[in-house]
């Protein structure tokens, strides 16, 4: 076990997560975004959408704020969706964690070392650490899903 | 109950309890509360030692600078590698950086401590004096390690911990990673520039990945020696530093002029020893790294050719040079040769030759280039990239002036391929005590308080516990 924070994660992580991961129809969850409360005590949920637009997600995610209006530390999960021609098309599931460059050291301590017990948590394996918006491209998504393939 | 799980309640008292972080490095040990932005006890981890009237006396911390007692010898207890050699005076130096900042001293002995003397009364005969007050009784504490610290020392700091000083609870973290998550990464290639040696540590998903892990003794110790090197051959005249507490008085000389200083002279039975000069010696060259020594930019070596045909060595003569007083009034400028006293950290061959050093001549192995690359050689091929992109760099002697730009030429030229990317906190305070803030962010965390090794749980497991537990 890595050195972890401790940081609970709540209950409502993993409902939304079982639900990006198992259901099947077209309005099925694309994207969870997570984050640590005020208080440092749990992991939640603040936003979970199908929308299909990578981008839209992108937005989000980078125009996240903590009580101040300053740029937070967010994680994320996304189903990537990727055609790989004659094998098909394929999902994968990758976790992003987003540490904007302004983040105060303390904030960054606690997501990093909280990071582990989510992942872990949900048990994703493809994983993204972004601390500028450049890391969160479309093709560097695409690139961690499907191995290099895609 | 399983050793390995930290126990679900968190039992060990709530927030109003602050915790004593305790950073131990070789030139510095830091200390100070949870929670706080930087270390309130800063001390050096050397310790003096003489005799005075028959005894042997002991001084630690600040004093050990100031008074330049008959005999006076400075030891430390910590060997050339970061790790403890001399456990006894370890303990008594890491006590004497809590105690004497944050915790108080223990309340002497009601007998003899004066304030019961009212003259008046015959003290008694007998009182209950509560003599095994231990240090930290009170204080969860949360220490530091390299990661190359072996597991019998691991032991041997929780047993001083939870036997000498009493600590509720117990955390040893490593450096590394508390670095690597101090910049809000959990995975990451640290490179830490410490005083008597740079490490480089790969992290992944917040594990250290201890084959990877390499070290080196050229940090800012070496650093110093090359200083010496440079001073001795020194023209128009080889530089001798005279700590300030040899000078009584000094009038100021044109640069390059001999000093004109007059000196306070100790007759040799009250001289301190060659070993306290040259602890005040180096308080001069860390002053000289800090105002003058340069890293040459790059992107080449400053021994290579430059981009227009013009040697690197022939450009770095036509920048200003940088003036620096001695402590006895000499003072010069410092041209080219302010380079090349940092340039052996990443090219061995342009160390500068000095056969009185206490450090041999540099391995090509020893210099940081190599120390990654041989890091990464010994890690899963997948993560390299990762590790590359997320490179941390932290330690004290990292805030020499050009460094994490030379360090990023380096690296792209050793692994053309994939993005490089270095980062390092752009605030001092930060750099310098990077491990001990991050010790000092977890440990404040409410929700950290199950992870601590409990008195009790010690006492059911013993020592041991503490390899199962903080990986």
């Amino acid at each position: 076990m890595s050195l972890p924070s401790g940081v609970t994660i709540g209950d409502d992580c993993i409902t939304a997560f079982s639900q990006l991961r198992s259901q099947r129809h077209s309005n099925k969850p694309r994207f969870i975004i997570y984050r640590i409360t005020e208080d440092y005590n749990d992991v939640v949920v603040e936003d979970s959408s199908s929308e299909q637009d990578y981008e839209v997600f992108r937005q989000k995610l980078v125009s996240a704020v903590d009580a101040q209006g300053k740029p937070a530390p967010r994680y994320a999960v996304y189903d990537v969706e990727y055609d790989l021609g004659t094998e098909g098309k394929r999902t994968k599931i990758v976790f992003i964690t987003w540490v904007p460059g302004e983040t105060s050291v303390k904030e960054r301590m606690i997501y990093a070392s909280t990071k582990e017990q989510l992942r872990r948590f949900l048990d994703v394996k493809a994983s993204i650490h972004a601390d500028e918006v450049g890391e969160l491209e479309w093709k560097t998504v695409l690139k961690e899903a499907s191995g290099g393939k895609a | 109950m399983n050793p390995s799980n930290p126990p679900q309640a968190a039992e060990y008292g709530g927030d109003e309890v602050s915790a004593i972080v305790l950073d131990p490095g070789y030139s510095t040990t830091r200390a100070g509360f949870a929670g706080e932005d930087a270390p309130k006890s800063l001390i050096p981890t050397y310790y003096g030692k003489y005799n005075a009237d028959g005894q042997e006396k002991i001084v630690y911390g600040d004093d050990v600078f100031v008074t330049p007692r008959p005999g006076l010898s400075v030891y430390n207890p910590l060997n050339k590698d970061g790790i403890v050699e001399d456990w006894d005076m370890a303990e008594k130096v890491w006590e004497h950086s809590f105690m004497s900042r944050l915790t108080g001293t223990k309340a002497g002995n009601p007998f003899q401590n004066g304030l019961n003397d009212d003259g008046t009364q015959e003290p008694p005969e007998e009182m209950e004096v509560e003599s095994d007050e231990k240090p930290l009784s009170d204080s969860p504490l949360l220490m530091t390690e390299p990661g190359w610290n072996p597991a019998k020392a691991r032991e041997k700091t929780i047993e001083i911990a939870m036997e000498k000083w009493d600590t509720p609870a117990f955390y040893l973290a490593r450096t590394g990673v508390l670095a690597s998550f101090a910049s809000g990464k959990a995975s990451a290639l640290v490179i830490d520039i410490g005083a008597s040696n740079i490490s480089v540590t790969p992290i992944h998903d917040g594990m250290i990945l201890k084959r990877g892990v390499q070290h080196s003794p050229l940090g800012g110790d070496y650093i110093s020696s090359q200083i010496s090197a440079l001073f001795k051959a020194n023209s128009p005249q080889p530089i001798t530093i005279t700590p300030h507490y040899l000078i009584s008085s000094k009038t100021a000389v044109e640069a390059g002029q001999a000093p004109q200083a007059k000196y306070k002279t100790f007759p040799a039975d009250k001289a301190p020893d060659a070993s306290y000069r040259a602890l005040l010696e180096e308080r001069t060259l860390a002053e000289f790294k800090e105002c003058v020594v340069q890293v040459w930019p790059g992107p080449t070596r400053l021994s290579a050719p430059g981009p227009n045909g013009i040697p690197n060595e022939d450009m770095a003569r036509t920048y200003p040079g940088r003036p620096f007083e001695f402590p006895d009034g000499y003072n010069q400028v410092f041209g080219v040769d302010r380079f090349r006293v940092v340039e052996s950290l990443f090219d061995a061959k342009a160390a500068v030759p000095d056969p009185e050093s206490s450090f041999p001549p540099p391995t090509p192995a020893q210099t940081i280039p190599e120390l990654v690359k041989a890091s990464l050689a010994g890690v899963d091929v997948d993560l390299r990239p990762h590790l590359l992109a997320n490179v941390v760099v932290t330690g004290g002697s990292s805030l020499l002036y050009g460094f994490t730009e030379r360090l990023n030429h380096e690296l792209m030229q050793m692994f053309p391929g994939p993005r490089v990317r270095v980062t390092a906190a752009g605030n001092t305070s930060e750099r310098r005590f990077g491990s001990w803030i991050g010790g000092s962010i977890l440990a404040s965390l409410g929700t950290f308080h199950q992870m601590w090794i409990s008195k009790k749980e010690y006492e059911e497991h013993g020592p041991n516990i503490v390899e199962k537990r903080c990986k």
